[in-house]
């Protein structure tokens, strides 16, 4: 079943998003002067008053990062990092990134000269389909990425990506889905049920 | 019918223009926002006449696909036609 889009209450950018950080100074440093976004604002608490959890005191503190966004994180004072919050290797554990938007290629250039400058290993560009970016890590090891929109997604890009999902999700139904050709040849029958409803 | 659909994207148009230089490919006009790539047999697709990147490249099929995979690395995309079943029975 598909709730219905136009009665979903609208959402208007990120407002923050947050780590938890066992780095504190350095994190500060990467972020603050290194990156150079400025820090807006900290929370400090006695836990959040959850006695029985034994949530323990802590920071929270905030870095502008453009567009009345900031990036955040939490400093859990005296504890110690958990294992299982550790950052991964390997390129799984990148997906859970953050990337933000600048607006040119003289832009990013900017901030790859920036970073390299700083000791900062960054890597080369990669342009996508859409956007061209470049990719780093903070001293938590959390993946950052910087990226430049190459062109605005447009209507057949969303009808595009409504294909590809209704086949995924039909395909991970079947528990037998494996590879890649799967989908493109099962979204292929998608695709032609699509053009014999819009023949234009 | 044996081929692969191209979204109408201005980052998959080199792809339509190198497959559109075979002699065994028809390009069909844009439906819906998407061209078929038509072959007959089967069709090689050098990465290079391209002049696709790898991160777009190794994505180039994801309008769909109507065939089977013979090669698919940086350098060359292979294509034949295939009655296989999409999922393993």
């Amino acid at each position: 079943m598909t709730l219905s889009l136009q009665s979903a209450p609208r959402l208007h950018g990120v407002d923050h998003t947050a780590r938890p950080t066992w780095k504190l100074r350095e994190t500060v440093h990467f972020y603050r002067d290194i990156l150079g976004l400025p820090l807006v604002h900290a929370i400090t608490a006695k836990g959040w008053g959850r006695e029985k959890e034994e949530h323990a005191d802590f920071l929270h503190f905030f870095f502008d990062s453009g567009n009345e966004s900031t990036i955040a994180f939490f400093y859990y004072i005296g504890t110690q990092q958990p294992p299982e919050l550790v950052v991964p290797r390997g390129y799984m554990a990148m997906a859970n990134h953050t990337a933000w938007r600048v607006e040119s290629e003289t832009e990013l250039l900017a901030w790859q000269k920036r970073l390299e400058d700083q000791g900062v290993r960054v890597s080369q560009s990669v342009t996508h389909e859409v956007i061209e970016s470049i990719y780093f890590r903070d001293p938590n090891f959390y993946p950052l990425e910087i990226a430049r929109t190459l062109r605005d997604v447009e209507t057949p890009d969303a009808v595009d990506a409504g294909l590809t999902l209704e086949t995924a999700m039909r395909l991970e139904d079947t528990g037998r889905w494996s590879n890649i050709e799967q989908l493109w040849r099962a979204k292929a029958e998608h695709v032609i049920a699509h053009q014999e409803l819009h023949p234009a | 019918m044996t081929g692969f659909f191209v979204l109408d994207v201005p980052e998959f148009a080199p792809l339509v223009a190198a497959a559109r230089r075979a002699p065994n490919v028809t390009v069909h006009p844009v439906r819906g926002s998407y061209r078929f790539v038509e072959f007959d047999g089967a069709l090689d697709i050098r990465r290079s006449d391209t002049g696709l990147n790898e991160a777009v490249w190794f994505g180039c099929l994801t309008a769909g696909l109507c065939g089977k995979i013979v090669r698919f690395d940086a350098e060359q995309l292979s294509l034949i036609a295939t009655n296989e079943p999409v999922l393993p029975l």
